[in-house]
């Protein structure tokens, strides 16, 4: 506990580098945001210069940065021109969509990848290895979006089943009491089913379309790892004394072969929660990257400084979590 | 060691079908009574003066504000459109203009209610007004161009009287009222949220509302949705009566499939920014209704820097506004959808009438390229960039591959240059395109309001830089010429100036296709170019 606190304490420095490079880089570059903003029919210099104060954009970079930081420290990102609002207030509604998606995603990929990448390795050169190959390639080669566009085809369009893909919720159910941010627990929290069946139905498809991207690390790292594990010593050594097939491949070979598979995971993790801008705009999905996105085009600085702070410190936190899984996992293994 | 075979991609298939089976959803009765808009931008704030509101946030606004008077509608080519000319009173039951017209007095409706339930006084209006034109918000640069500047030219004459006084007879006093800046706010509530560092409320009335429109404002999700329930006490219609719909949800949608997907499922009830292409194919399958009106106040042009070599040289711009290749551009960018501005004939070489804007005598010819090349001591030709920004990248990117290929023809070289939004806008601003495509669009189309807003001024609605004091004065005098004839005549002045020096080049006012069910009805083409949900109803 006190080592994860020290590992946290010491990426201070880089989230403090991360801050200060983000907004330099904002500034350098090219496009004006006042001038962007003023677009209105008859927006002229004055209008310009309004927002431009309004933006805190009149003063000095330097002196810009200084407030920033020192608005950070009040824990202030700023405000979006783009929405309007705070930028903690639309990250804070919005990371829950995001990382309900994210997990949703990853969940089903894992639950898809690591059997299949155990099957693969089990017989190399089959019929299935191939298979699996072919479905993994498939996965990254089709791009999420046209995955995405293509699930909304099928079931929605076409077949009727699924939801229209408009968000988290379909527009006509009322919202639970928000507790966590994530929909799934929260109508879980107010024993309502029915909600709670409606928001999963929304759910599936963006994180199946996100799935399918992943599947392919998650199983060909499993697979790898699967087969160094399964013609390791010990494995023969199981083999010979007769563990049943389930000992040997699942408590040995797999619990050997997973720790390359965690890592793989949280690195994942973490660039699915911010590249998964196209399956967000896809399924109108009000996450964080689609918001980062946005604000980008229009040098929206408040928010894409914010959105790059919040991935830092998921990147941090996430890398903990991972190392603290490696010590599940393996016993021989701890956080140094 | 045994498994069962399997393929992975009917099991995914499989699972996800099995999981998406379930109960119908219980959808409330209300749905016939719901309107569902979706739309690609959102919603960012509920006063559509603040700096940066999007055009959705003006749509809306027309819905939870009165304004003094609006605009009626009158049929163009079959298809309902805003009507310039015919101003009918909102709040305003009627109104009186001086016969000097330098005075306008509006009487109030007597039964008008805000949506707390207290009656809209004159003090309200004045002080709605006043802020329109003192605090720094859009519709201070607004209303400057119907001369109205001050508080002092609003005057309160009894609680349901008001009085505004011009000092030139201008035109566009009248109409610039109707647009969507000049809210009637409750000045009672907005007053309370008022602070000394912002004396008219602008923040909280970002986030709320205290007008006397037509919806109630339920729920707002900045970026994602919007959710309006009809105030049953609004009677400001044409027939007196509350708004068809009692509730109408604007949600964001940014795919553009997805949103032709929802229409055509019947989820969603109206769209009106979908991709030319998917609106052609919604058309050809006939089950949905499409409404297509050209943009009669927007323009799509292919701009120059008239202040930069070489497109300093009208000869080099009349050499470009022949050689482009209007015929293809128009049908790979728009499918054809819109109102061509280009392939006129000039029978006597001038202009056919003083409306701006006009459709000019130009069309690809390569020959007559060449000539004002050589005119212009370019017979070679030369470099130049042709630049659009990424939001207009799905009808700008063939045009500019079209354009690069027939300018080569005639020995100019084109780099195609896509550029962010916000970085084409600085760019515009700081004059430094030599050669771009840019939209416009004026909320008051009137052939003086485009001259002097979009050919005079360093300024950046001046695309072209272009610099013409000819073309400023008589732009200048039109706009209080009271005589009908002269400034019929003024606009045919204008136009020929236009034809002749060619700052830039107008191609084509693209159509507004407002894809709909087919039990929706009354839709009309506005100016603000959104769905107004108080014109539609479901049959």
């Amino acid at each position: 506990m006190v080592r994860a606190g020290r590992r946290l304490l010491s990426s201070l420095p880089a989230l403090f580098g991360v801050l200060v490079f983000t907004f330099l880089l904002m500034r350098v570059l090219p496009g004006d945001p006042a001038v962007f903003f003023a677009s209105g029919p008859n927006a002229g210099k004055e209008e310009i210069e309004q927002i431009r104060k309004q933006m805190g954009l009149n003063k000095s970079v330097p002196e810009q940065l200084v407030f920033y930081l020192s608005d950070i420290g009040h824990g202030n990102l700023g405000r979006s021109m783009m929405t309007g609002q705070p930028v903690l207030k639309d990250l804070r509604e919005r990371l829950p969509a995001s990382l309900e998606l994210t997990f949703t995603a990853l969940l089903i990929a894992l639950i898809a990848a690591v059997p299949l990448g155990v099957v693969a390795a089990l017989r190399p050169g089959s019929f299935v290895d191939h298979g699996v190959r072919l479905f993994c390639a498939l996965g990254v080669c089709v791009p999420t979006f046209v995955s995405g566009l293509l699930l909304i085809y099928v079931f929605y369009y076409l077949l009727g089943l699924a939801p229209d893909p408009t968000g988290r919720i379909d527009v006509f159910t009322s919202l639970p009491p928000q507790r966590t941010g994530f929909l799934s627990i929260d109508f879980l929290l107010a024993g309502d089913i029915e909600g709670w069946w409606a928001a999963c139905k929304q759910l599936i498809l963006p994180a199946v379309s996100m799935a399918l991207f992943v599947i392919a690390p998650l199983a060909r790292i499993t697979r790898a790892s699967m087969l160094v594990s399964l013609g390791s010593d010990f494995v023969r050594t199981a083999r010979s004394v007769g563990l049943s097939w389930h000992k040997v491949v699942v408590t040995y070979a797999l619990r050997n072969a997973i720790l390359p598979v965690i890592t793989i995971a949280g690195i994942v993790f973490s660039t699915m929660l911010g590249a998964n801008v196209l399956v967000e705009k896809v399924f109108s999905w009000p996450g964080v990257a689609s918001y980062a996105l946005d604000a980008l085009l229009s040098s929206d600085y408040a928010p894409v400084q914010g959105f790059v702070l919040l991935m830092a410190s998921l990147f941090v936190l996430v890398n903990l979590i991972v190392d603290v899984c490696y010590g599940i996992a393996d016993p021989r293994v701890s956080i140094e | 060691m045994r498994f069962v075979s399997f393929r992975p991609a009917s099991c995914v298939v499989a699972t996800v079908a099995l999981l998406l089976v379930a109960t119908a959803p219980s959808q409330a009765q209300t749905r016939a009574e719901t309107l569902r808009y979706v739309t690609g931008a959102s919603v960012n704030t509920l006063d559509p003066n603040i700096p940066g509101s999007t055009r959705e946030s003006f749509g809306l606004s027309m819905s939870t504000y009165d304004r003094l008077v609006a605009f009626g509608r009158k049929q163009l080519n079959g298809k309902w459109v805003f009507d310039l000319d015919t101003i009918t009173g909102e709040l305003a039951e009627s109104y009186d203009v001086s016969p000097d017209r330098l005075k306008i007095t509006f009487h109030l409706r007597k039964d008008a209610k805000f949506q707390d339930g207290s009656p809209v006084t004159a003090e309200d209006v004045k002080w709605s007004l006043d802020r329109c034109v003192t605090a720094p918000i859009l519709g201070k640069a607004q209303l400057l161009t119907g001369s109205l500047t001050s508080a002092d030219q609003f005057k309160v004459i009894d609680p349901l009287t008001i009085e505004v006084t011009l000092p030139n007879p201008d035109k566009l006093a009248l109409p610039n009222l109707a647009t969507v800046y000049p809210i009637i706010i409750n000045s009672k509530v907005a007053k309370e949220h008022a602070t000394t560092d912002d004396p008219w409320a602008t923040a909280w009335l970002k986030e709320h509302t205290a007008g006397s429109g037509a919806y109630v404002v339920e729920t707002f999700k900045p970026g994602e949705q919007v959710i309006l329930k009809r105030d049953e006490a609004w009677n400001r219609s044409s027939a007196n009566k509350p708004a068809f719909f009692k509730r109408v949800i604007v949600q964001s949608v940014p795919e553009p499939a997805t949103r032709a997907n929802l229409v055509e499922r019947g989820d969603a009830d109206i769209v009106v920014d979908l991709q030319a292409s998917d609106v052609q194919s919604l058309e050809a399958k006939g089950k949905l209704k499409v409404v297509s009106t050209p943009q009669y106040n927007a323009i799509t042009f292919v701009s120059m820097n008239n202040q930069i070599p070489p497109f300093d040289n009208v000869n080099v711009r009349r050499a470009i506004a022949f050689a482009l290749p209007y015929d293809d551009m128009f049908k790979a960018a728009l499918f054809g959808r819109g109102a061509p501005l280009f392939g006129a004939s000039w029978p006597d070489g001038k202009p056919l009438n003083g409306i701006y804007p006009f459709q000019a005598p130009v069309k690809v010819d390569l020959d007559k390229a060449r000539e004002y090349l050589k005119a212009a001591g370019l017979p070679e030709g030369f470099s130049t960039t042709f630049s659009f920004n990424v939001g207009q990248a799905s009808t700008a990117e063939p045009m500019a591959a079209l354009i690069k290929e027939s300018l080569a023809k005639i020995g100019i070289k084109v780099d195609i240059q896509k550029l962010p939004d916000a970085q084409m806008s600085t760019q515009i601003n700081e004059k430094k395109l030599p050669l771009f495509t840019e939209g416009i669009v004026a909320w008051l189309p009137s052939t003086d309001y485009f001259y002097r807003n979009f050919y005079t001024g360093n300024q950046r609605w001046n695309y072209s830089s272009t610099n013409n004091p000819e073309l400023a004065a008589i732009a200048q005098e039109a706009r209080f010429e009271p005589d009908k004839a002269k400034y019929e005549e003024d606009g045919r002045k204008l136009n020929a100036i236009h034809f002749s020096e060619m700052p830039q080049i107008p191609l084509w006012q693209p159509n507004q296709d407002a894809v709909m069910a087919p039990s929706i009805e009354g839709y009309t083409y506005e100016f603000h170019r959104q769905v107004d949900y108080r014109d539609v109803s479901r049959k």
